[in-house]
């Protein structure tokens, strides 16, 4: 999986400029329930991963979210 | 598992629609959430209006009402109906059925089926291939499923998962045999062990409604919730419509013979834009051959949204020429199921307001 590609992705989900591997999901300005259902979209569609939003909820930073998709990554 | 029909069409449709809408915007208001949210959850999910039942009304008025305009219209008479299918999640009482409650307030003839149906949102595919199997007995020549909730009675004002999106209504849909229609194909799947995906936990006989299960409990996110109210979720959800639902449609063309460029609509169940658009783009559908325009006019209205996406898309058209149409519906069970047919040219479709008086 090309990390550098699912933080810009993210960003677009978060309507933010960009996203770094350290940045605290929870702090971040878009980061709410609509946010997580486009992660939840976005693992389905672009990696074949299905992942629960409590899964989502339960990581603290995108580097942890995007090792998240991988692991799920089919 | 795979149906096939011979010899069936639909030959006509109603929706009925309570007069009561409500604004999602507004509703919002109601809940601590930033303005700016909501307008993004608007534009993304195609949250706007919806339609809700006063106080009081049970989908047998709904149901009744329409029926009796059908009746009034002459487009449907009272003594040909040899069957109602009612499918239904929020019946009026435990007991009798609520079909038979809608038999008796019409006066209907006694030589009849009336029958309910507990199903959701894939209630309207199934209900259609009930109806097909009623109309092999050469004594039923007209079905009539009627499809309807007022799931919105049953939802948490203060549950924001869930509250702002739900509809009620209630559809109407006359089916008979028709020597010339096209070969029908359908295919359905049910998974139990993911029950509670969509569960109602209190109220019924495994936990009777009590003072204690009206409680509302803090769910998370400053959501409250009651035992006695719909519990929906949401992600599991998600998931089980990106999953399921595109190898079915697949494996229904695929015995059909068929592909997506010959089908002129994919008529699926409304659950919102969001989801709807994600499921045309994993079976790469165009968006405008998969509408989605349900929930931002009357909310997710259950089993009754594929005779609405229908009758809100397509209702002047389906009356004056064929459309070679795929349902699919998927939900509460879980269960999903998809059809492919030729849909008109009907003899009616029509929307049917109803103001319920207590």
């Amino acid at each position: 999986m090309n990390k550098q590609e699912f933080y810009q992705r993210l960003a677009e989900i978060l309507d933010a400029e960009s996203v770094q591997p350290d940045d605290v999901l929870k702090q971040l300005d878009g980061w709410d329930s609509l946010a997580v259902l486009s992660v939840l979209a976005l693992a389905d569609s672009k990696y074949g991963a299905s992942i629960k939003a409590d899964e989502i909820r339960a990581v603290v930073t995108a580097a942890d979210l995007a090792n998240l998709v991988e692991s799920k990554k089919k | 598992m795979n149906f096939k029909f011979q010899g069936k069409r639909i030959a006509g449709m109603a929706v009925v629609l309570p007069t009561r809408e409500l604004s999602f915007l507004e509703e919002m208001k109601n809940f601590n959430f930033p303005e700016s949210r909501s307008l993004k959850l608007k534009e993304v999910m195609g949250f706007n209006k919806r339609r809700v039942v006063e106080p009081g009304c049970c989908v047998s008025d709904l149901a009744v009402h329409g029926l009796q305009q059908l009746f009034d219209r002459g487009q449907l008479k009272k003594d040909e109906i040899d069957a109602i299918l009612l499918v239904t999640q929020t019946a009026d009482h435990f007991m009798p059925s609520t079909s038979s409650l809608i038999q008796g307030r019409l006066g209907l003839k006694q030589d009849m089926l009336c029958l309910d149906l507990n199903l959701a949102c894939a209630g309207f595919v199934i209900g259609l291939m009930q109806a097909f199997m009623l109309l092999e007995q050469e004594s039923v020549k007209k079905v009539v499923l009627i499809n309807g909730d007022v799931l919105s009675r049953k939802a948490s004002p203060k549950d924001r998962n869930i509250y702002p999106l739900i509809g009620d209504a209630v559809s109407i849909t006359v089916i008979e045999r028709d020597a010339s229609g096209a070969t029908i194909h359908a295919n359905l799947h049910m998974d139990g062990t993911r029950a509670e995906t969509l569960i109602i936990p209190a109220g019924g006989m495994r936990m009777p409604a009590t003072p204690e299960t009206a409680k509302l409990e803090d769910v998370g996110d400053n959501n409250l919730r009651a035992k006695d109210h719909v519990f929906m979720d949401g992600s599991a959800v998600f998931n089980f419509v990106q999953t399921e639902v595109p190898p079915m449609i697949e494996s229904l063309l695929a015995t059909a013979g068929t592909s997506v460029d010959q089908i002129d609509y994919f008529l699926c169940h409304q659950p919102n834009r969001f989801m709807l658009q994600k499921l045309a783009d994993k079976m790469k559908i165009p968006h405008e051959k998969m509408p989605n325009n349900v929930v931002e006019n009357f909310g997710n209205t259950g089993s009754a949204t594929i005779p609405m996406v229908i009758a809100l898309n397509f209702q002047e058209r389906v009356q004056q020429e064929k459309m070679r149409v795929c349902m699919a519906g998927f939900g509460g069970g879980l269960a999903w199921a998809s059809m492919l047919m030729e849909l008109g040219a009907m003899d009616f479709n029509t929307t049917i307001e109803y103001k319920h008086k207590s």
